[in-house]
């Protein structure tokens, strides 16, 4: 528990750091406007890593979340274009097609039984794949006025509405994982599935929840997304899903499961949005956000590793002496 | 008898040369110009570039680890090399220093998994991301070309008929499977991946293994990148990038355990092999690149069902619990019964 609080107060500190740094660097950081806009444009990254966030602490990995988000644009956006825009109708649709997709996902995992990364990997060809083929690549333009107008939405004059997603999904499932059963088995199969399943936990229902969660995240954030863009890209989400892991990655989850927390992702989210806001306020070639990304992974899980060796060889001296 | 050695399949094998002989045989008789000297030239030009990657992705794999910056660092070797050519430096020099930005990727990789102890998967996530981007940063986006005429040979020039990509690749099979199977570092490398524990203790050097492994998936891709650069005259940031979801399609269906530790360079080649006929075969019968895609993952899901039946029906399943943790992690014995 100690060791989980002290990672997140390292995210922190070096969050602030960089908070502080960019209002210096430049006088719009702290301008109201560019905060809420940051917010919003990295609402959809919230959401997936969220969902990313319980597949990684189960253990596995999905890296078919941004075909799953793209085909549920797709089908969003023909959708409305057919049957014209009713918010409830129109967010019911995005979620049943993702949580569809991402069932699909669990399904097959828990039936062949092999690393998540093969099967999610298969299905996002198929996905991506299919989204391609009925789209032919072409962009959704003709969205209804109502949804773009749905989209324009600001509560109180200045909170953009796709802000409120972000805030129930992240309090849903911080309920979820601290309150309910399902939670606890998350994160219980997390720290080892064995054990888990010798206390009586269905873990093959906890895989397939997990997955079909991931795809109801991909459905509700495919709403957001566009309600944002007011348009569909069938292109837009190709290696989204990097992103999205490098926010939990960056957030102190173990990609070996059993650790992880929404707070922790939501700072890995903070933490990529605010190094490519600020690089661009800078004014650094946004070819080197890249870079720096890569580095920030690198740099992170190193130090996490290399503290858990320390930690371990500490424990292994206490074992010999005692 | 010894000669004999290397040509012996297992059954799973077998079952890989049966499915490649029946598309074959399928495909000749249905895709249009399938049997076209035009047809098999397209094909043994293509095939070496996703052969080169599998094989770099499958030793990767045997550890029960995974490179998923291998098809990064291909592109960024590649744009190392066309750029010392665009420059007007001799061939090899710039073959050279393609060579060695690809094995500086590599040793990155490797240290810090070997080192470290990282998870490959973390890791080669970030040296994607980081590889991409310097390759981006040095290119802006566009592409860099501009090669003297010679250096097209490697890529398009023909030796006794046969391509030069097909003659490298053949070379690279030989020197994966010698390696694998011929040397003390090939043991190691199985046992790393079927037990790390076990591996250590019985005095494997895991780290000095595990970087040279690492190493050796960024040879391979620096030699993909050399016939990649010289068969479209240029350097770009997304050239190849399409071969990381192939590559380890390719491996799975040539039988490489994603857990570590099992897996040959035949039922790799096989794999290979199945795939490009499949994709040759759909683009002669004028399907969407994208219902190829489809197909792909499907036949990689395909062959994952079929492999569990397969093994469910030899033998009983050893234990009920999906594998749900990374296979890097050892298994640690369970206690039975608590006092």
């Amino acid at each position: 528990m100690k060791v989980r609080l002290g990672k997140e107060s390292g995210i922190l500190i070096v969050l602030l750091t960089l908070f502080v740094a960019l209002s210096f660097i430049s006088p719009v950081f702290l301008a109201a406007d560019n905060l809420i806009d940051l917010v919003r444009t990295n609402v959809v990254l919230g959401i997936l890593a969220v969902g990313m966030t319980l597949v990684i602490i189960i253990g596995g990995i999905d890296v078919s979340v941004g075909a799953m988000t793209a085909a549920v644009t797709v089908l969003l956006g023909y959708f409305t274009v057919a049957f014209g825009f009713q918010p409830l109708a129109a967010l019911l649709v995005s979620i049943a097609g993702g949580t569809l997709l991402g069932l699909i996902n669990g399904l097959l995992v828990t039936a062949i039984r092999v690393h998540a990364i093969v099967v999610t990997l298969g299905t996002l060809s198929i996905y991506s794949g299919i989204t391609m083929y009925v789209t032919g690549g072409a962009w959704i333009n003709n969205l209804p006025v109502e949804f773009i107008e749905f989209g324009r939405i600001r509560l109180f004059g200045f909170l953009p509405i796709q802000i409120l997603f972000l805030l129930a999904v992240v309090l849903a499932t911080w309920f979820m994982l601290r309150y309910l059963r399902i939670g606890r088995a998350i994160y219980a199969m997390g720290g080892s599935p064995v054990a888990a399943e010798r206390s009586g936990i269905d873990t093959a229902r906890v895989q397939q929840f997990v997955y079909a969660y991931m795809g109801f995240l991909a459905g509700v954030a495919a709403f957001v997304h566009t309600s944002i863009y007011r348009q569909v890209d069938p292109n837009a989400f190709t290696g989204f899903e990097l992103q999205v892991i490098a926010a939990v990655v960056l957030g102190g989850a173990s990609i070996m499961g059993g650790r992880g927390s929404v707070w922790g992702t939501l700072l890995g989210v903070a933490l990529l949005a605010l190094i490519g806001n600020g690089l661009t306020l800078a004014r650094i070639s946004s070819f080197w956000h890249k870079v720096i990304i890569g580095l920030f992974i690198v740099t992170a899980v190193s130090i996490d590793m290399w503290q858990r060796m320390r930690q371990e060889r500490r424990m292994a001296k206490i074992d010999v002496m005692g | 008898m010894r000669l004999w050695q290397p040509f012996r399949l297992t059954a799973y094998e077998t079952t890989l040369l049966a499915v490649f002989a029946g598309l074959f045989i399928l495909f000749s008789l249905t895709a249009p110009n399938f049997l076209s000297a035009a047809n098999f030239r397209s094909m043994m030009v293509q095939l070496p570039e996703l052969g080169l990657i599998s094989l770099g992705m499958m030793v990767v794999v045997l550890t029960a680890g995974i490179d998923l910056s291998i098809t990064f660092t291909a592109a960024l070797s590649g744009i190392a090399l066309a750029w010392c050519l665009s420059h007007g430096w001799p061939i090899p020099a710039a073959i050279l220093v393609g060579l060695l930005t690809a094995l500086l990727c590599g040793a990155f990789n490797g240290v810090f998994i070997a080192g470290l102890r990282i998870s490959p998967i973390v890791m080669t996530l970030g040296t994607m991301i980081l590889y991409e981007g310097i390759a981006l940063q040095f290119t802006k986006g566009g592409s860099i070309s501009g090669f003297p005429e010679i250096y097209s040979v490697i890529g398009s020039g023909r030796i006794a008929g046969i391509p030069v990509p097909m003659l490298i690749f053949a070379g690279a099979v030989f020197l994966t499977a010698v390696l694998l199977n011929r040397t003390a570092w090939g043991r190691s490398v199985y046992m790393i991946g079927s037990n790390p524990t076990a591996a250590e203790f019985s005095g494997i050097r895991v780290r000095s293994v595990l970087i040279r492994v690492y190493l050796f998936s960024a040879l391979m891709a620096a030699i993909a990148a050399v016939i990649m650069t010289s068969r479209y005259n240029s350097a770009k940031v997304d050239y190849g990038s399409s071969y990381l979801l192939k590559s380890v399609a390719t491996i799975v269906l040539g039988g490489v355990s994603i857990q570590g530790g099992a897996g040959t360079v035949k039922g790799v080649v096989l794999g290979a092999a199945i795939f490009q006929i499949l994709s040759s075969a759909l683009n002669l019968y004028g399907l969407s690149p994208h219902l190829v895609d489809v197909l792909t993952g499907a036949v990689l899901i395909f062959v994952l069902a079929v492999d569990l039946l397969n093994q469910k029906w030899k033998r009983r399943p050893r234990t009920r619990v999906p594998p749900a943790s990374l296979p890097s992690e050892p298994t640690k014995p369970q206690a039975e019964a608590s006092p």
